[in-house]
Protein backbone atom coordinates (compact mmCIF):
# COMPACT_ATOMS: atom_id res chain seq x y z
CA UNK A 1 0.00 0.00 0.00
CA UNK A 2 1.27 3.63 -0.96
CA UNK A 3 2.82 5.36 1.96
CA UNK A 4 1.31 8.66 2.91
CA UNK A 5 3.67 11.49 2.11
CA UNK A 6 3.71 14.76 4.60
CA UNK A 7 5.57 17.59 3.57
CA UNK A 8 4.92 19.22 7.05
CA UNK A 9 6.28 22.92 5.63
CA UNK A 10 3.14 22.87 3.20
CA UNK A 11 0.92 21.49 5.40
CA UNK A 12 1.08 24.90 7.64
CA UNK A 13 -0.47 27.96 6.47
CA UNK A 14 1.64 31.63 8.06
CA UNK A 15 0.53 35.10 7.34
CA UNK A 16 2.93 38.25 7.18
CA UNK A 17 6.02 36.26 8.82
CA UNK A 18 8.12 38.89 8.45
CA UNK A 19 5.96 40.85 10.91
CA UNK A 20 5.76 38.59 13.74
CA UNK A 21 8.79 40.28 16.06
CA UNK A 22 10.45 37.98 18.23
CA UNK A 23 8.57 36.01 19.97
CA UNK A 24 10.57 33.59 21.29
CA UNK A 25 13.43 34.83 23.31
CA UNK A 26 16.46 32.59 24.80
CA UNK A 27 19.43 32.78 27.54
CA UNK A 28 22.03 31.32 26.55
CA UNK A 29 23.79 31.51 30.40
CA UNK A 30 20.71 30.07 31.94
CA UNK A 31 20.12 26.67 29.19
CA UNK A 32 21.63 23.71 30.68
CA UNK A 33 21.85 21.82 27.43
CA UNK A 34 18.95 19.23 28.50
CA UNK A 35 17.89 19.41 24.64
CA UNK A 36 14.31 18.98 26.08
CA UNK A 37 13.05 22.00 23.56
CA UNK A 38 14.54 20.12 20.84
CA UNK A 39 12.97 16.63 21.67
CA UNK A 40 9.48 18.47 22.05
CA UNK A 41 9.55 21.09 19.39
CA UNK A 42 6.52 20.37 17.14
CA UNK A 43 8.25 22.13 13.97
CA UNK A 44 12.30 20.82 15.02
CA UNK A 45 13.09 24.53 15.20
CA UNK A 46 15.54 24.04 18.20
CA UNK A 47 18.73 21.76 18.23
CA UNK A 48 21.16 21.26 20.58
CA UNK A 49 24.89 22.70 19.73
CA UNK A 50 27.75 22.12 21.94
CA UNK A 51 25.78 21.58 24.98
CA UNK A 52 23.78 24.27 24.58
CA UNK A 53 20.39 24.60 22.70
CA UNK A 54 20.03 26.54 19.28
CA UNK A 55 17.00 28.48 18.08
CA UNK A 56 16.37 28.82 13.92
CA UNK A 57 17.98 31.54 12.83
CA UNK A 58 14.23 32.44 10.76
CA UNK A 59 12.17 30.89 13.23
CA UNK A 60 9.10 32.69 12.58
CA UNK A 61 8.76 30.98 9.48
CA UNK A 62 8.70 27.58 10.91
CA UNK A 63 7.41 27.36 14.47
CA UNK A 64 3.87 26.27 15.02
CA UNK A 65 3.19 28.19 17.91
CA UNK A 66 2.45 25.55 20.48
CA UNK A 67 4.99 26.99 23.46
CA UNK A 68 6.11 23.57 24.22
CA UNK A 69 9.76 24.83 24.02
CA UNK A 70 8.65 27.49 26.96
CA UNK A 71 6.67 24.82 29.07
CA UNK A 72 9.11 22.33 29.21
CA UNK A 73 12.55 24.50 29.89
CA UNK A 74 13.37 23.42 33.83
CA UNK A 75 16.12 26.50 34.23
CA UNK A 76 13.61 28.99 32.31
CA UNK A 77 16.26 29.88 29.51
CA UNK A 78 13.19 29.96 26.98
CA UNK A 79 10.42 32.84 27.20
CA UNK A 80 7.73 32.52 24.85
CA UNK A 81 4.95 35.16 24.16
CA UNK A 82 2.51 35.19 21.32
CA UNK A 83 3.63 36.73 17.63
CA UNK A 84 2.45 40.06 16.98
CA UNK A 85 -1.40 39.99 16.32
CA UNK A 86 -2.85 39.12 12.88
CA UNK A 87 0.55 37.48 11.66
CA UNK A 88 1.88 34.05 11.93
CA UNK A 89 0.15 30.76 11.73
CA UNK A 90 -3.28 30.39 10.43
CA UNK A 91 -5.46 27.46 10.86
CA UNK A 92 -8.06 26.75 8.64
CA UNK A 93 -9.09 22.95 10.12
CA UNK A 94 -8.46 23.27 13.65
CA UNK B 1 -7.28 55.70 29.41
CA UNK B 2 -9.80 53.45 27.90
CA UNK B 3 -12.31 52.27 30.76
CA UNK B 4 -14.45 49.02 30.66
CA UNK B 5 -16.21 47.28 33.23
CA UNK B 6 -15.03 43.99 31.81
CA UNK B 7 -12.12 43.05 29.49
CA UNK B 8 -11.91 40.05 28.53
CA UNK B 9 -8.28 38.24 26.15
CA UNK B 10 -8.91 35.63 23.76
CA UNK B 11 -11.60 35.10 21.73
CA UNK B 12 -11.95 31.65 21.78
CA UNK B 13 -15.23 29.72 23.01
CA UNK B 14 -14.30 30.60 26.83
CA UNK B 15 -13.72 34.27 25.80
CA UNK B 16 -16.74 34.66 23.57
CA UNK B 17 -18.98 33.23 26.56
CA UNK B 18 -17.74 35.30 29.00
CA UNK B 19 -18.15 38.25 26.99
CA UNK B 20 -21.71 37.86 26.04
CA UNK B 21 -22.67 36.73 29.53
CA UNK B 22 -21.06 40.18 30.60
CA UNK B 23 -22.64 42.31 27.93
CA UNK B 24 -26.08 40.47 28.53
CA UNK B 25 -25.70 41.35 32.28
CA UNK B 26 -25.08 45.40 31.39
CA UNK B 27 -21.39 45.56 31.36
CA UNK B 28 -19.62 47.60 29.50
CA UNK B 29 -17.14 44.52 27.73
CA UNK B 30 -14.59 44.42 24.97
CA UNK B 31 -13.20 41.22 23.80
CA UNK B 32 -9.87 41.04 22.21
CA UNK B 33 -8.30 38.30 19.47
CA UNK B 34 -5.04 37.86 18.47
CA UNK B 35 -5.69 36.01 15.00
CA UNK B 36 -7.36 38.15 12.46
CA UNK B 37 -10.42 36.45 13.77
CA UNK B 38 -11.82 33.89 16.33
CA UNK B 39 -10.89 30.65 15.89
CA UNK B 40 -8.02 31.35 13.27
CA UNK B 41 -5.12 30.49 15.95
CA UNK B 42 -6.99 27.27 17.61
CA UNK B 43 -7.17 23.93 17.15
CA UNK B 44 -8.57 20.79 19.20
CA UNK B 45 -10.55 17.79 18.79
CA UNK B 46 -13.56 19.83 19.05
CA UNK B 47 -16.28 17.30 19.63
CA UNK B 48 -19.50 18.70 21.41
CA UNK B 49 -20.86 16.17 23.08
CA UNK B 50 -23.99 15.26 24.81
CA UNK B 51 -24.13 17.58 27.85
CA UNK B 52 -24.04 20.87 24.77
CA UNK B 53 -27.56 19.21 24.16
CA UNK B 54 -27.93 19.51 27.68
CA UNK B 55 -26.68 22.86 28.56
CA UNK B 56 -27.34 24.81 24.79
CA UNK B 57 -29.92 23.05 23.31
CA UNK B 58 -30.86 25.87 21.16
CA UNK B 59 -27.37 26.91 20.34
CA UNK B 60 -26.31 23.12 19.39
CA UNK B 61 -29.78 23.23 17.00
CA UNK B 62 -28.25 26.27 15.13
CA UNK B 63 -24.67 24.66 15.61
CA UNK B 64 -25.59 21.72 13.42
CA UNK B 65 -26.25 24.04 10.56
CA UNK B 66 -22.54 24.88 10.33
CA UNK B 67 -20.51 23.92 7.30
CA UNK B 68 -17.50 21.40 8.65
CA UNK B 69 -20.26 19.58 11.35
CA UNK B 70 -20.63 15.88 11.15
CA UNK B 71 -23.16 14.38 13.93
CA UNK B 72 -21.45 11.94 15.96
CA UNK B 73 -23.06 9.20 17.97
CA UNK B 74 -21.00 6.32 18.34
CA UNK B 75 -17.26 5.68 18.89
CA UNK B 76 -14.87 3.34 17.21
CA UNK B 77 -11.62 1.63 18.79
CA UNK B 78 -9.42 0.72 17.27
CA UNK B 79 -6.48 -1.29 19.11
CA UNK B 80 -2.51 -1.56 17.41
CA UNK B 81 -0.33 -3.95 19.04
CA UNK B 82 3.74 -3.08 19.06
CA UNK B 83 4.27 -4.76 15.53
CA UNK B 84 1.21 -1.76 14.11
CA UNK B 85 -1.19 -4.92 13.46
CA UNK B 86 -4.47 -4.13 14.20
CA UNK B 87 -5.83 -6.55 16.81
CA UNK B 88 -8.88 -5.42 17.64
CA UNK B 89 -11.63 -2.99 16.59
CA UNK B 90 -15.21 -2.34 18.39
CA UNK B 91 -17.59 0.90 18.00
CA UNK B 92 -20.64 1.41 20.05
CA UNK B 93 -23.61 3.76 20.09
CA UNK B 94 -24.09 3.56 24.20
CA UNK B 95 -27.00 1.59 25.55
CA UNK B 96 -30.42 2.78 25.33
CA UNK B 97 -29.78 4.41 28.65
CA UNK B 98 -27.42 7.27 27.19
CA UNK B 99 -30.10 7.24 24.21
CA UNK B 100 -32.91 8.19 26.71
CA UNK B 101 -30.89 10.48 28.97
CA UNK B 102 -31.27 13.41 26.99
CA UNK B 103 -33.55 14.20 23.70
CA UNK B 104 -30.45 13.82 21.44
CA UNK B 105 -29.34 10.92 23.32
CA UNK B 106 -25.68 9.96 22.71
CA UNK B 107 -25.58 12.70 19.87
CA UNK B 108 -23.06 15.36 19.34
CA UNK B 109 -21.09 17.06 16.86
CA UNK B 110 -18.13 17.62 15.51
CA UNK B 111 -16.77 20.92 14.11
CA UNK B 112 -13.96 23.09 12.99
CA UNK B 113 -12.93 26.09 14.81
CA UNK B 114 -13.58 27.99 11.53
CA UNK B 115 -16.82 27.69 12.66
CA UNK B 116 -17.53 26.92 16.23
CA UNK B 117 -15.38 30.00 17.49
CA UNK B 118 -17.13 33.05 15.06
CA UNK B 119 -20.14 31.69 15.51
CA UNK B 120 -19.93 32.17 19.83
CA UNK B 121 -18.43 35.70 19.22
CA UNK B 122 -20.68 36.65 17.29
CA UNK B 123 -23.41 35.86 20.25
CA UNK B 124 -21.25 38.17 22.25
CA UNK B 125 -21.26 40.94 19.61
CA UNK B 126 -25.10 40.69 19.21
CA UNK B 127 -24.94 41.11 22.99
CA UNK B 128 -23.58 44.35 22.59
CA UNK B 129 -19.61 43.80 23.36
CA UNK B 130 -17.18 44.62 20.92
CA UNK B 131 -14.95 42.49 19.52
CA UNK B 132 -11.05 43.49 18.53
CA UNK B 133 -9.08 40.87 16.02
CA UNK B 134 -5.63 41.15 15.26
CA UNK B 135 -4.71 42.63 18.97
CA UNK B 136 -2.16 40.95 21.24
CA UNK B 137 -2.69 41.18 24.88
CA UNK B 138 1.09 41.42 26.13
CA UNK B 139 0.73 42.15 30.03
CA UNK B 140 -1.65 43.35 32.86
CA UNK B 141 -1.48 46.62 34.59
CA UNK B 142 -1.28 46.33 38.04
CA UNK B 143 -1.88 48.45 41.09
CA UNK B 144 -1.27 47.57 44.67
CA UNK B 145 -0.81 43.73 44.03
CA UNK B 146 -4.41 43.49 41.91
CA UNK B 147 -5.07 43.50 38.17
CA UNK B 148 -6.76 46.93 37.28
CA UNK B 149 -6.22 46.30 33.44
CA UNK B 150 -4.06 45.12 30.85
CA UNK B 151 -1.58 46.63 28.24
CA UNK B 152 -2.15 45.68 24.43
CA UNK B 153 1.36 44.67 22.79
CA UNK B 154 1.63 48.28 21.63
CA UNK B 155 2.11 49.51 25.34
CA UNK B 156 -1.70 50.95 25.29
CA UNK B 157 -2.97 50.54 28.92
CA UNK B 158 -6.81 50.06 28.84
CA UNK B 159 -8.29 49.93 32.15
CA UNK B 160 -11.30 47.01 33.40
CA UNK B 161 -13.30 46.97 36.68
CA UNK B 162 -12.54 42.84 35.95
CA UNK B 163 -10.49 41.28 33.63
CA UNK B 164 -11.30 37.43 32.28
CA UNK B 165 -8.46 35.92 31.25
CA UNK B 166 -9.78 33.21 28.47
CA UNK B 167 -6.12 33.53 26.94
CA UNK B 168 -5.53 29.81 26.50
CA UNK B 169 -2.80 27.01 27.95
CA UNK B 170 0.04 29.46 28.00
CA UNK B 171 -2.24 32.42 29.69
CA UNK B 172 0.14 35.35 29.05
CA UNK B 173 -2.19 37.44 31.90
CA UNK B 174 -1.36 34.57 34.32
CA UNK B 175 2.14 34.62 33.80
CA UNK B 176 2.33 38.24 34.01
CA UNK B 177 -0.05 38.60 37.15
CA UNK B 178 2.60 36.42 38.93
CA UNK B 179 -0.40 33.63 39.42
CA UNK B 180 1.79 30.74 37.77
CA UNK B 181 4.79 30.62 35.36
CA UNK B 182 5.26 26.98 33.87
CA UNK B 183 2.48 24.55 34.48
CA UNK B 184 5.37 21.89 34.79
CA UNK B 185 4.24 18.52 34.38
CA UNK B 186 0.71 18.91 34.25
CA UNK B 187 0.18 20.13 30.55
CA UNK B 188 -0.04 18.16 27.28
CA UNK B 189 1.13 18.80 23.77
CA UNK B 190 -0.86 17.63 21.04
CA UNK B 191 0.47 17.70 17.28
CA UNK B 192 -2.45 17.24 15.29
CA UNK B 193 -2.69 16.39 11.34
CA UNK B 194 -5.55 17.17 9.27
CA UNK B 195 -6.61 15.25 6.05
CA UNK B 196 -9.46 16.50 3.58
CA UNK B 197 -11.37 13.49 2.64
CA UNK B 198 -14.05 12.57 0.24
CA UNK B 199 -16.96 13.14 2.09
CA UNK B 200 -19.86 10.35 0.18
CA UNK B 201 -16.82 7.70 1.52
CA UNK B 202 -16.48 8.98 4.40
CA UNK B 203 -19.91 8.59 4.83
CA UNK B 204 -20.17 5.19 3.62
CA UNK B 205 -16.73 3.87 5.89
CA UNK B 206 -16.53 6.47 8.64
CA UNK B 207 -20.03 6.71 9.38
CA UNK B 208 -21.59 9.87 11.87
CA UNK B 209 -18.36 8.61 14.74
CA UNK B 210 -15.09 9.60 15.96
CA UNK B 211 -12.53 7.09 15.81
CA UNK B 212 -9.35 6.16 18.55
CA UNK B 213 -6.22 4.51 17.69
CA UNK B 214 -4.67 3.25 20.76
CA UNK B 215 -1.77 0.77 21.31
CA UNK B 216 1.66 0.83 23.38
CA UNK B 217 2.96 3.12 20.50
CA UNK B 218 -0.24 5.61 20.04
CA UNK B 219 -3.01 7.29 22.04
CA UNK B 220 -4.16 8.94 18.75
CA UNK B 221 -7.82 9.89 18.59
CA UNK B 222 -9.38 10.36 15.38
CA UNK B 223 -12.08 13.64 15.32
CA UNK B 224 -14.65 13.30 11.91
CA UNK B 225 -15.60 16.02 10.32
CA UNK B 226 -18.01 16.77 7.03
CA UNK B 227 -15.11 16.29 4.16
CA UNK B 228 -12.23 15.28 6.37
CA UNK B 229 -10.79 14.57 10.10
CA UNK B 230 -7.98 15.03 12.07
CA UNK B 231 -5.79 12.94 14.30
CA UNK B 232 -4.65 14.04 17.23
CA UNK B 233 -1.30 12.84 19.40
CA UNK B 234 0.69 13.42 22.31
CA UNK B 235 1.16 13.13 25.66
CA UNK B 236 1.96 15.03 29.13
CA UNK B 237 5.16 16.90 29.15
CA UNK B 238 7.13 15.08 31.30
CA UNK B 239 10.15 13.39 31.39
CA UNK B 240 8.92 10.24 29.89
CA UNK B 241 8.37 12.28 26.62
CA UNK B 242 10.64 10.60 24.28
CA UNK B 243 9.75 10.85 20.38
CA UNK B 244 9.60 14.24 18.08
CA UNK B 245 6.35 14.94 17.70
CA UNK B 246 6.78 15.33 13.90
CA UNK B 247 7.90 12.04 14.32
CA UNK B 248 4.84 10.97 16.01
CA UNK B 249 2.78 11.67 12.94
CA UNK B 250 4.82 10.10 10.56
CA UNK B 251 4.56 6.94 12.58
CA UNK B 252 0.84 7.35 13.17
CA UNK B 253 0.14 7.59 9.25
CA UNK B 254 2.13 4.51 9.09
CA UNK B 255 -0.18 2.53 10.56
CA UNK B 256 -1.51 -0.35 7.74
CA UNK B 257 -4.99 -0.39 9.28
CA UNK B 258 -4.98 3.35 9.27
CA UNK B 259 -3.90 4.30 4.96
CA UNK B 260 -6.22 1.52 4.53
CA UNK B 261 -8.54 3.62 5.66
CA UNK B 262 -7.40 6.82 4.34
CA UNK B 263 -7.04 5.03 1.23
CA UNK B 264 -10.82 4.11 1.36
CA UNK B 265 -11.79 7.79 2.01
CA UNK B 266 -9.30 9.32 -0.45
CA UNK B 267 -7.63 11.15 2.53
CA UNK B 268 -5.04 13.57 1.96
CA UNK B 269 -2.77 15.61 4.63
CA UNK B 270 -3.96 19.08 4.48
CA UNK B 271 -2.80 20.50 7.66
CA UNK B 272 -0.87 20.47 10.52
CA UNK B 273 -1.04 21.90 13.64
CA UNK B 274 -0.03 21.61 17.82
CA UNK B 275 -1.53 22.95 20.61
CA UNK B 276 -0.75 22.80 24.49
CA UNK B 277 -3.83 20.94 27.00
CA UNK B 278 -3.27 21.44 30.08
CA UNK B 279 -5.03 18.11 31.45
CA UNK B 280 -4.74 18.48 35.22
CA UNK B 281 -5.68 16.62 38.41
CA UNK B 282 -6.66 19.73 39.67
CA UNK B 283 -7.05 23.23 38.42
CA UNK B 284 -4.43 25.51 39.91
CA UNK B 285 -5.82 28.77 41.46
CA UNK B 286 -8.65 30.36 39.25
CA UNK B 287 -8.36 34.15 40.47
CA UNK B 288 -6.43 37.10 41.87
CA UNK B 289 -7.62 40.61 42.74
CA UNK B 290 -9.44 42.11 39.92
CA UNK B 291 -8.83 38.77 37.51
CA UNK B 292 -10.15 35.71 36.58
CA UNK B 293 -8.84 32.86 34.30
CA UNK B 294 -11.16 30.74 32.28
CA UNK B 295 -10.99 27.59 29.99
CA UNK B 296 -7.14 26.29 29.50
CA UNK B 297 -5.55 29.19 31.01
CA UNK B 298 -7.21 28.00 33.93
CA UNK B 299 -6.96 23.97 33.66
CA UNK B 300 -10.14 23.07 33.13
CA UNK B 301 -10.81 20.73 30.59
CA UNK B 302 -12.04 17.31 31.96
CA UNK B 303 -9.81 14.89 33.50
CA UNK B 304 -10.90 12.11 31.72
CA UNK B 305 -11.20 12.79 28.50
CA UNK B 306 -9.25 16.10 27.98
CA UNK B 307 -11.91 18.09 26.08
CA UNK B 308 -12.19 21.70 26.82
CA UNK B 309 -14.51 23.71 25.25
CA UNK B 310 -17.58 22.87 27.29
CA UNK B 311 -15.84 23.56 30.10
CA UNK B 312 -14.51 27.21 28.82
CA UNK B 313 -17.41 28.40 28.02
CA UNK B 314 -19.53 26.65 31.17
CA UNK B 315 -16.36 28.63 32.80
CA UNK B 316 -16.44 31.77 30.93
CA UNK B 317 -20.41 32.16 32.09
CA UNK B 318 -19.37 31.92 35.63
CA UNK B 319 -16.95 34.28 35.75
CA UNK B 320 -18.86 36.52 33.79
CA UNK B 321 -21.71 36.57 36.15
CA UNK B 322 -19.11 36.86 39.28
CA UNK B 323 -17.69 39.81 37.57
CA UNK B 324 -21.42 41.55 37.62
CA UNK B 325 -22.14 40.41 41.03
CA UNK B 326 -18.73 41.67 42.15
CA UNK B 327 -19.01 45.40 40.02
CA UNK B 328 -22.69 45.62 41.31
CA UNK B 329 -21.65 45.38 45.43
CA UNK B 330 -18.25 47.18 44.03
CA UNK B 331 -15.81 45.28 45.44
CA UNK B 332 -13.41 43.62 42.95
CA UNK B 333 -11.03 42.74 45.28
CA UNK B 334 -9.28 38.87 45.77
CA UNK B 335 -11.78 37.93 48.47
CA UNK B 336 -14.32 38.67 46.73
CA UNK B 337 -13.40 36.97 43.57
CA UNK B 338 -13.00 33.63 45.57
CA UNK B 339 -16.72 33.77 45.25
CA UNK B 340 -15.66 32.49 41.02
CA UNK B 341 -14.17 29.55 42.81
CA UNK B 342 -17.34 28.64 45.06
CA UNK B 343 -19.51 29.14 41.60
CA UNK B 344 -17.07 26.73 39.32
CA UNK B 345 -16.89 24.09 42.20
CA UNK B 346 -20.67 24.17 42.82
CA UNK B 347 -21.64 23.63 38.59
CA UNK B 348 -21.10 20.70 36.67
CA UNK B 349 -17.39 21.67 35.98
CA UNK B 350 -16.33 21.46 39.12
CA UNK B 351 -18.36 18.27 39.91
CA UNK B 352 -16.30 16.74 37.17
CA UNK B 353 -13.03 17.78 38.52
CA UNK B 354 -13.96 15.88 41.89
CA UNK B 355 -12.19 13.41 40.33
CA UNK B 356 -9.60 14.81 39.21
CA UNK B 357 -6.76 12.85 40.75
CA UNK B 358 -7.90 9.36 39.87
CA UNK B 359 -9.12 10.47 36.18
CA UNK B 360 -5.38 11.43 35.53
CA UNK B 361 -4.12 8.80 37.33
CA UNK B 362 -5.34 5.78 35.29
CA UNK B 363 -4.42 7.62 31.98
CA UNK B 364 -1.02 8.50 33.31
CA UNK B 365 -0.49 4.21 33.85
CA UNK B 366 -2.83 2.85 31.26
CA UNK B 367 -3.06 4.38 27.73
CA UNK B 368 0.38 6.63 27.90
CA UNK B 369 2.45 3.52 29.70
CA UNK B 370 3.56 1.51 26.69
CA UNK B 371 4.30 -1.84 28.61
CA UNK B 372 0.75 -1.97 30.48
CA UNK B 373 -0.82 -1.55 27.35
CA UNK B 374 1.34 -4.40 25.35
CA UNK B 375 -0.25 -6.92 28.32
CA UNK B 376 -3.78 -5.00 28.41
CA UNK B 377 -3.84 -6.07 25.00
CA UNK B 378 -3.46 -9.26 25.30
CA UNK B 379 -5.80 -8.73 28.41
CA UNK B 380 -8.48 -7.20 26.35
CA UNK B 381 -8.63 -10.12 23.51
CA UNK B 382 -8.78 -12.47 25.85
CA UNK B 383 -11.90 -11.07 27.28
CA UNK B 384 -13.08 -10.23 23.82
CA UNK B 385 -12.59 -14.05 23.09
CA UNK B 386 -14.95 -15.32 25.89
CA UNK B 387 -17.88 -12.69 24.13
CA UNK B 388 -19.92 -15.56 22.18
CA UNK B 389 -19.62 -13.81 19.06
CA UNK B 390 -15.91 -14.09 19.39
CA UNK B 391 -15.63 -17.97 20.47
CA UNK B 392 -17.20 -18.96 17.19
CA UNK B 393 -14.36 -17.84 15.04
CA UNK B 394 -11.94 -19.41 17.21
CA UNK B 395 -11.98 -23.19 15.57
CA UNK B 396 -9.08 -24.64 16.65
CA UNK B 397 -9.90 -27.47 18.80
CA UNK B 398 -13.49 -28.18 19.23
CA UNK B 399 -15.48 -24.89 20.99
CA UNK B 400 -15.69 -25.72 23.96
CA UNK B 401 -12.01 -26.51 24.25
CA UNK B 402 -10.98 -23.36 23.03
CA UNK B 403 -13.28 -21.60 25.66
CA UNK B 404 -11.58 -23.37 28.17
CA UNK B 405 -8.35 -22.48 26.80
CA UNK B 406 -8.85 -18.73 26.81
CA UNK B 407 -10.28 -18.89 30.11
CA UNK B 408 -7.66 -20.82 31.85
CA UNK B 409 -5.08 -18.00 29.59
CA UNK B 410 -7.48 -15.12 31.26
CA UNK B 411 -6.93 -16.19 34.48
CA UNK B 412 -3.31 -16.74 34.29
CA UNK B 413 -3.01 -12.70 32.81
CA UNK B 414 -5.39 -11.31 35.49
CA UNK B 415 -3.03 -11.45 38.47
CA UNK B 416 -0.72 -9.12 36.38
CA UNK B 417 -3.12 -6.35 36.70
CA UNK B 418 -3.43 -6.83 40.27
CA UNK B 419 -1.56 -4.22 41.36
CA UNK B 420 -2.75 -2.06 38.76
CA UNK B 421 -6.22 -2.20 39.72
CA UNK B 422 -5.44 -1.69 43.14
CA UNK B 423 -3.60 1.66 42.26
CA UNK B 424 -5.49 2.99 40.09
CA UNK B 425 -8.98 1.47 39.55
CA UNK B 426 -9.63 1.09 43.01
CA UNK B 427 -9.44 4.47 44.29
CA UNK B 428 -12.56 5.45 42.01
CA UNK B 429 -14.39 2.88 44.21
CA UNK B 430 -15.96 6.03 46.39
CA UNK B 431 -17.90 7.46 43.25
CA UNK B 432 -19.98 3.87 43.35
CA UNK B 433 -23.29 5.54 44.16
CA UNK B 434 -24.23 4.08 47.98
CA UNK B 435 -27.77 3.72 46.24
CA UNK B 436 -26.29 1.34 43.60
CA UNK B 437 -23.79 -0.66 46.08
CA UNK B 438 -27.16 -1.60 48.10
CA UNK B 439 -28.77 -2.77 44.69
CA UNK B 440 -25.64 -4.93 44.30
CA UNK B 441 -26.10 -6.21 48.04
CA UNK B 442 -29.88 -6.50 47.81
CA UNK B 443 -29.53 -8.68 44.71
CA UNK B 444 -27.20 -11.15 46.84
CA UNK B 445 -29.03 -10.92 50.17
CA UNK B 446 -31.17 -14.22 49.04
CA UNK B 447 -28.69 -16.46 48.61
CA UNK B 448 -26.86 -15.96 52.11
CA UNK B 449 -29.13 -17.90 54.50
CA UNK B 450 -28.24 -16.33 57.62
CA UNK B 451 -28.95 -12.73 56.40
CA UNK B 452 -31.85 -13.20 54.37
CA UNK B 453 -34.57 -12.92 56.86
CA UNK B 454 -33.25 -9.98 58.34
CA UNK B 455 -35.30 -6.69 56.95
CA UNK B 456 -33.11 -4.78 54.68
CA UNK B 457 -32.22 -2.02 56.99
CA UNK B 458 -30.96 -4.86 59.69
CA UNK B 459 -29.21 -6.45 56.30
CA UNK B 460 -27.05 -3.26 55.52
CA UNK B 461 -25.76 -2.89 59.65
CA UNK B 462 -24.84 -6.14 59.87
CA UNK B 463 -22.83 -5.80 56.59
CA UNK B 464 -21.31 -2.38 57.41
CA UNK B 465 -20.54 -4.00 60.70
CA UNK B 466 -18.82 -6.77 59.09
CA UNK B 467 -17.27 -4.71 56.62
CA UNK B 468 -15.14 -1.15 57.00
CA UNK B 469 -14.53 -0.58 53.21
CA UNK B 470 -18.96 -1.22 52.62
CA UNK B 471 -19.66 0.67 56.05
CA UNK B 472 -19.46 4.22 54.51
CA UNK B 473 -21.62 3.60 51.56
CA UNK B 474 -24.12 2.56 54.34
CA UNK B 475 -24.23 5.39 56.52
CA UNK B 476 -27.60 6.36 56.43
CA UNK B 477 -26.46 10.03 55.86
CA UNK B 478 -24.26 9.46 52.91
CA UNK B 479 -25.54 10.82 49.83
CA UNK B 480 -27.16 8.13 48.22
CA UNK B 481 -26.54 9.06 44.20
CA UNK B 482 -23.63 10.75 44.63
CA UNK B 483 -19.51 9.82 45.70
CA UNK B 484 -18.50 9.55 48.88
CA UNK B 485 -16.11 12.21 50.28
CA UNK B 486 -12.80 11.56 49.41
CA UNK B 487 -11.78 11.25 53.02
CA UNK B 488 -14.39 8.53 53.76
CA UNK B 489 -12.30 6.22 51.17
CA UNK B 490 -8.58 5.60 51.20
CA UNK B 491 -7.76 8.07 48.25
CA UNK B 492 -4.74 6.55 46.12
CA UNK B 493 -3.21 7.08 43.29
CA UNK B 494 0.94 8.79 42.38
Amino acid sequence: MKEIELDFFELVKRVDTDKMGDFISYDREKCNGCGLCALVCSFNIWAVKAGKAKLAVRYQELCVECGACWEVCEPEAIDFSYPAGGTGVVIEYG
Amino acid sequence: MEKWDVVVVGGGPGGSYAAKTAAEAGLKTVFFERGRKPGEKNSSGCGLGQRWWRDFPKLMEQLQELPSVRKIEMVVINLIDEHDRLRYRSGTTGSDLCANRWPHGMDGISIYRRDLDPFLADLAIAAGAELRNSTLISDVVMDDGRVTGVKTEKGEPIQAEVVIAADGAMSTMARKAGMRNRWGGGCTLVPQLDFGCNEEKMDDVIGNAEWVWFGPLYGTYQVNFRDGFHIGAGQWLRDDWDEKPLDMMKKVVGIPAFRAMCRAIEAKPREYQAHMLPWMKKPPKTYTGGMMLVGDAAGFPCPLEAEGIWHAVISGREAAQTAAWAISKGDTSERSLAEYERRWKASDLGKEHEFGEEFVNLWNSSIFDPKLMERQIQLLLEFSMLHPFSIVFDWGDAHMDCFNQHLGHLIELAPEFGDFGKTYIAPMARGIWPSNVKKMLLAVKPKIPALRRLSDDNYFKVIARLSRKLAPYLDPAAKQNGPLPRQSYGAGGR
